[in-house]
């Protein structure tokens, strides 16, 4: 008996799936669902569903420090303290930034958390397609390459998608923004829908607002529960009421009973084979134990978030590949791109007093773009969309500053005398070849691995951009009749939108492009990369439904070659 | 025009009741080093006495108990221990002592010791003094924000003085509102 053999064949599988986050549980069911075995890797520790929502169901009074962050953890996690996502509440699901280090050539806040169903758990779960302006923008304008897809080549895996996951949202027929398959769209407020009827009229309809598409149920769907409104998704969801990797794909993909998830497995590098010019497998490093093994399968589907897998196939280097797998291109790191935000209006409005809120909406209204199409010419390319929402909080500006005392108190016990409307951009980051990554191997992260450096920024287009973000906002604001409107600009970095794309981009021709329109790699047919990274362009709208589209569409193209025998 | 001037306006999207201090040190980041860490200890009477200081800031009514019944007296130095940087605690110890020094020199007592009318006397100086001093930070700045926040995240605070919804199970954005009615105890 050959034991070697034994653990050789012990460790194949048909299919490996590197990370188990949106893109990556999708590959899993999909794959699976199509009869392939499949092993997916983790590099951090497993969540079970419900079980390890550790403060799902806590109330306020129940956290130690009022949901706020100690020195001890600002000190461990000085990334993931630069923005709110990171608190008392949340902190499982983010890393510990001394544990794995990057290097920033340019301020970039990575935003990373490693564990089963990854930021599946965490995400804002905005749900929008993109149209063909934003697969035909790239080749109209000359930045980045050519998408090699359009609409009609991703609308049916849109379709599949959402039906699967469980949309909530408004069909509006607009051109920038496709319909799709929704569940009943959640409410506008009283002051959202007299926001949402004065802009349009103003306007002429040249721009709406609509409720935001989530992927949060509103109806019960697929055997899960639907939302509660209590508006503490990210804690995850005990009623499994918006999409996550755990509440839908896993489940889906355990049912066929050909998934293995090994949770604790870093993928240090893609095993390349010279002979047969394919992947063979993955090297991985037990993040508990640090010992190496290997796991071998006839395709490899990368999913390990953009950058952790562009991480991988840069540090993938082989005779063949010495510059990282299938970089032959060149583009392999590079193109990295993330919308940019945190600036808009915000005003208030009167006349409302006698209207409140009862439940706690985790989503808000959505403008979609409406620049640079038709009549609307700007003095940059692309454009942005608007998210936000009107609510009655608890601000009382009548109260003198540093009051206290009985009358502090009361007034602070009741709601805010007048509701608020804010409108905050989203904008389009044009791909630019010299935003990069690249492995720095002067660091080692707590696993003896190189780490990465980013350089990356924003550039005049963005800046441009950023002004109208404001202007239009307070402009519509206005319009909408709302007081006291303020335009803000709260600075932003690249990587805090948690949408960074592009460093392993899709085209046509190999000589400038990772992947093919199938998300294959053009120099390695059996590995696939379907996350973030294989984004040409990052449109205006939150990108993860394009992700799980092409993720499906990849798995029913990469199953059938491997049924033809071409990989 | 001027409303199109960027604003840094962090405080007015959070809600202005908590200062821009509070907000610079529980939301936003900066890395302190090791040594730095747990500076202060506070005693017995020193969390006595933050007990009845936030007892003046936000006090029983006859709606519902106060800050001290929601525990503020241990909540407060806890928070200043695990979440303030090292100068901040630094600030905060001597200004709680400061502020004893003053209730001996004024009124011949410890803070403790003083009637509410005394305590609202002092705490209300100390307010002026913040106001004047343009709120940088202070004990006064620091202990009433983490009152207002520990007791509105107390189990007191979000079911007696507000009201706390833990399951909607449904959202109206278009509920009536009658005057009175108190705020939810969470967004």
């Amino acid at each position: 008996m050959n034991i070697n053999t034994d653990l050789k064949k012990q460790n194949t599988y048909d299919a490996i799936v590197v990370g188990s986050g949106i893109s990556g549980g999708w590959a899993a069911k999909e794959l699976t669902e199509k009869g392939l075995k499949v092993l997916m890797l983790e590099r951090g520790m497993n969540i079970e569903h419900i079980k390890d929502y550790d403060s799902a169901m806590k109330s306020p009074w129940e956290f130690e420090h009022a949901g706020k962050l100690t020195e001890e953890q600002k000190r461990t996690h000085p990334v993931q303290t630069r923005d709110y996502p990171y608190n008392e509440a949340t902190e499982k699901w983010w890393v510990n930034d001394l544990e794995c280090p990057y290097t920033e050539d340019k301020r970039f806040d990575w935003y990373r958390g490693f564990h089963v169903g990854g930021k599946s758990l965490m995400w804002g779960r905005q749900s929008y397609r993109f149209s063909d302006h934003n697969f035909e923008d790239n080749a109209k304008d000359g930045h980045g390459n050519d998408w090699p897809i359009r609409y009609k080549d991703i609308s049916p895996w849109y379709d599949y998608a959402e039906k699967f996951i469980g949309v909530s949202g408004q069909n509006e027929n607009w051109p920038l923004l496709p319909d799709g398959h929704f569940l009943p769209p959640m409410d506008l407020n009283c002051v959202e829908k007299s926001v949402k009827e004065r802009i349009e009229k103003q306007y002429n309809k040249s721009r709406i607002l609509t409720i935001g598409r989530t992927a949060n149920l509103t109806v019960p769907h697929n055997g899960r529960g639907n939302c509660q409104y209590r508006n503490l998704c990210s804690r995850g969801c005990p009623f499994g009421a918006y999409f996550s990797t755990q509440s839908s794909t896993l489940p889906a993909a355990m049912a066929t009973k050909r998934l293995t998830v090994r949770p604790y497995s870093i993928v240090n590098h893609i095993i390349y084979d010279k002979d047969t010019k394919k992947a063979k497998g993955v090297m991985v490093i037990d993040a508990e134990t640090n010992e190496t093994m290997e796991f071998y399968a006839k395709i490899v589907f990368v999913n390990g978030s953009t950058l952790g897998s562009t991480f991988v196939l840069l540090n993938s280097t082989s005779e063949a590949h010495p510059t990282g797998l299938g970089n032959g291109s060149g583009q392999l790191g590079h193109n990295l791109m993330d919308h940019h935000f945190r600036c808009g209006a915000e005003g208030s409005a009167e006349g409302f007093e006698d209207k409140y809120t009862y439940g706690r909406r985790a989503n808000g209204i959505y403008i979609p773009r409406y620049q640079n199409i038709g009549n609307d010419k700007r003095d940059y390319l692309r454009g942005f969309g608007y998210q936000g929402g009107a609510s009655r909080g608890s601000w009382h500006k009548e109260v003198a500053e540093l009051a206290f005392g009985q009358n502090f108190k009361e007034t602070m016990s009741l709601p805010a005398d007048s509701w608020s409307m804010g409108l905050g951009g989203f904008g389009e980051m044009l791909p630019y070849y010299e935003n990069k990554v690249y492995i720095d191997h002067t660091k080692k992260d707590k696993w003896g691995q190189p780490v990465l450096a980013i350089d990356c920024e924003y550039k005049e287009n963005e800046a441009k951009m950023r002004e109208d973000m404001m202007n239009d906002a307070a402009e519509m604001l206005e319009a909408a009749g709302m007081k006291n409107v303020k335009a803000y600009d709260n600075d932003c970095y690249p990587g805090m939108a948690i949408h960074e794309m592009g460093t392993a981009r899709m085209g046509n021709d190999p000589k400038t492009s990772v992947l093919n329109k199938w998300n294959q790699m053009h120099e390695v047919n059996n590995v696939f990369v379907t996350d973030g990274s294989c984004m040409p362009s990052i449109a205006c709208q939150n990108p993860s439904l394009t992700f799980m589209a092409l993720t499906a569409r990849a798995c029913d193209y990469a199953v059938k070659e491997l049924k033809k025998g071409n990989i | 025009m001027n409303r199109r001037q960027a604003l840094k306006n962090v405080a007015f999207l959070m809600g202005g009741a908590i200062s821009a201090t509070t907000m610079g040190v529980l939301f936003e980041s900066f890395t302190v080093p090791e040594k730095e860490k747990n500076f202060i200890t506070f005693s017995a009477s020193d969390e006595e006495t933050l007990a009845e200081f936030a007892e003046i800031i936000i006090p029983t009514t006859t709606s519902s108990a106060g800050a001290k019944a929601a525990g503020l007296g241990a909540f407060i130095p806890m928070m200043v221990r695990d979440c303030y940087p090292a100068k901040m605690q630094e600030i905060f110890a001597n200004g709680l002592q400061a502020m004893n020094e003053r209730c001996t020199k004024e009124f011949n007592k410890s803070f403790i010791s003083l009637t509410t009318a005394e305590r609202v006397q002092i705490v209300t100086e100390l307010k002026d003094e913040a106001l004047a001093a343009n709120k940088t930070p202070s004990f006064f700045i620091i202990a009433r924000d983490l009152t207002i926040l520990g007791y509105f995240s107390s189990e007191i605070g979000c079911t007696a003085a507000r009201e706390y919804l833990p399951v909607p199970g449904r959202y109206d954005g278009s509920a009536p509102y009658s005057p009175g009615q108190k705020a939810w105890a969470t967004n």
